[in-house]
């Protein structure tokens, strides 16, 4: 008798604990599932088709079709019906050359920023960093027309440039390859001095004054003492302004004129005025692996940084 | 080089970074005040750009989209969020590794490939089924789709922010459920809520390229205005409008900015 009281009582138990269990996967289900089904419906099947699209034959009105065929790959390297022209890998060339240059021109900039800003009163240094945010707020369509303004033919930095002879008379700063570089740096500078800025703020001083009583030189100081340890920073801040500026589309349609396109207006060409689907998706599927890699290498930077996820916002 | 030296160079390029991050924004907004429609001398000050904007109805009704857009995309994207910012939390011991990737998608997805996907499958849609013509609707989807991670992440920080003893006591103060939500759990995020409503909406306003790939003919919003005005020629009217959205943008950021704050 108490024999079975014990194991009703036991199956009551494992009963009313899976019970638990069944409705804390309920809870999860009923929070999770709305947001989850939106994004994969919305985002994650838009991109599936969209890799998909990208092995498709082009149609009428620029729309994929069957058969499925490596044609936009070829097309996207050069190869079209009047044979190989050089047009496409001009542009990836330029995506590439352009995203090097706009970087290099962030760090030279922003490795100095983040250092000063690290040395200032504590006090300040929230509000000097939201005055590095804040411009990005605004809409980048506006910030790129704000440099449209400065550099167009006439306006007193295109004078300067032209009686410094850095450019033809009334050709003016913009539209240009170099106004596209500015645009680009201009948009990203953010985007580095935060993590630069976290690596400064971490820094360990007792390092420095080793060295320096150690009489080092104040460079190999820096080499030895300061530069590996805002390393991870560095390469963060490479990764999140790589990454996106080498898909940017508005600063090259706006500052770049004809002779600026890069992969992202390929790609957008091609949805809107060219239409060749899948050339386009072929030129996203280029994309997506550069992000994939730049993702990749920022969860390894991650690991060694020891979580800067902050870093992201 | 000695120190001091070093220290005033710094600070000089300091100055000179904070003029380079600025003068964009502060010629668009000096040239709207400018008297004649010469974009590269300011001849005198006017407000008849400011005038114009209100006379043109294109503009008007492209102001309407976006705050039509912004303000429903925002209220959706904070009750899916939401939600899902508290599912985070509170099954934050299971292994959720799909859940982190699939909330971080919109967020490290380029703008360009994250519009044309969402292009093409409304366009594909729509000519299947005949839902979801390219307009307001498609835009509002595509605009949750990329506000959901924000809102989630900003009310998951919250959480983990909360005594988790402060849940038992809800649990003994109220029985429902639904009393719960209503009495403890809203209340006590409500920073966090209005701080991610505000940055939904500042995302939205400021988005162009994702926008500009989903609308249609009938629903243009300011940004796809504006862009539509530079590529037609520049017109002194977008200097105006420019320094409407600077400010309204500005504003909304640092209400969200404000109520973030709270918390700590």
């Amino acid at each position: 008798m108490s024999n079975s009281h014990t194991t009703a009582m036991q199956s009551g138990q494992t009963l009313g604990r899976s019970q638990a269990m069944v409705r804390e996967a309920r809870h999860l289900l009923f929070t999770v599932t709305p947001g989850a089904a939106w994004i994969i419906l919305f985002l994650v099947l838009p991109s599936v088709y969209l890799m998909a699209v990208a092995f498709m034959t082009n149609g009428p009105y620029g729309l994929p079709q069957m058969p499925l065929s490596l044609e936009s790959f070829k097309q996207l390297a050069g190869f079209g019906f009047l044979g190989w022209s050089p047009g496409n890998i001009y542009t990836l060339l330029r995506s590439l050359w352009q995203t090097f240059l706009a970087t290099a021109l962030v760090v030279i900039v922003a490795y100095p920023i983040a250092y000063y800003i690290s040395t200032c009163r504590e006090k300040w240094r929230p509000l000097m960093l939201l005055a590095v945010v804040v411009p990005s707020w605004t809409n980048q369509v506006i910030r790129a027309f704000g440099w449209m303004n400065l550099l167009a033919p006439g306006t007193p930095l295109s004078s300067f440039a032209e009686t410094l002879g850095l450019i033809s008379p009334n050709m003016g700063l913009y539209p240009s390859n170099f106004a596209v570089t500015l645009g680009l740096a201009y948009n990203f500078l953010p985007f580095m001095v935060l993590p630069l800025y976290a690596a400064f703020e971490k820094l360990d001083t007792a390092q420095v004054e080793a060295a320096q009583d150690l009489y080092a030189t104040p460079f190999k100081a820096f080499w030895h003492a300061v530069f590996p340890q805002t390393l991870p920073g560095l390469l963060a801040g490479v990764v999140l302004v790589a990454i996106p500026a080498f898909g940017m589309y508005v600063v090259p349609e706006l500052l770049g004129g004809g002779k600026g396109m890069m992969l992202g207006n390929l790609v957008a060409t091609q949805f809107s005025g060219g239409s060749n689907w899948p050339l386009g998706a072929a030129g996203a599927i280029l994309m997506l692996i550069a992000t994939f890699i730049g993702l990749f290498a920022m969860r390894r930077i991650g690991k060694r940084l020891g979580g800067g996820e902050e870093v992201v916002i | 080089m000695n120190k001091r030296a070093m220290r005033r160079g710094l600070t000089t390029f300091w100055w000179l970074t904070v003029v380079f991050l600025y003068l964009p924004l502060a010629v668009v907004m000096l040239f709207s005040f400018n008297a004649s429609n010469s974009a590269a001398r300011m001849t005198g000050f006017s407000l008849r750009w400011y005038h114009q904007l209100l006379g043109n109805e294109q503009i008007m009704s492209a102001f309407a989209n976006t705050l039509i857009l912004a303000v429903i995309s925002s209220v959706i994207a904070l009750a899916i969020g939401c939600m899902i910012g508290y599912g985070m939390y509170r099954h934050r011991h299971r292994k959720l590794g799909w859940l982190i990737i699939l909330i971080y998608l919109p967020i490290v997805l380029p703008d360009i490939v994250f519009g044309i996907s969402e292009m093409a499958f409304f366009v594909q849609f729509h000519r299947l089924t005949g839902f979801l013509q390219p307009g307001l609707t498609t835009m509002i989807i595509a605009h949750v789709t990329f506000q959901i991670p924000f809102v989630a992440l900003i009310v998951y920080s919250r959480f983990v922010g909360l005594d988790p003893t402060l849940f038992e006591a809800a649990k003994d103060l109220y029985a429902s459920p639904v009393k719960r939500v209503v009495h403890f759990m809203l209340p006590t995020i409500k920073p966090a809520l209005i701080s991610a409503f505000f940055l939904s909406f500042t995302l939205s306003v400021d988005d162009f390229v994702i926008s500009f790939f989903t609308s249609g003919p009938e629903s243009a919003t300011l940004p796809i205005y504006i862009w539509g005005a530079i590529k037609k020629g520049i017109s002194p009217e977008i200097n105006a409008i420019a320094t409407l959205m600077i400010g309204a943008v500005a504003l909304a950021a640092v209400f969200s900015l404000m109520f973030n704050r709270r918390r700590a």
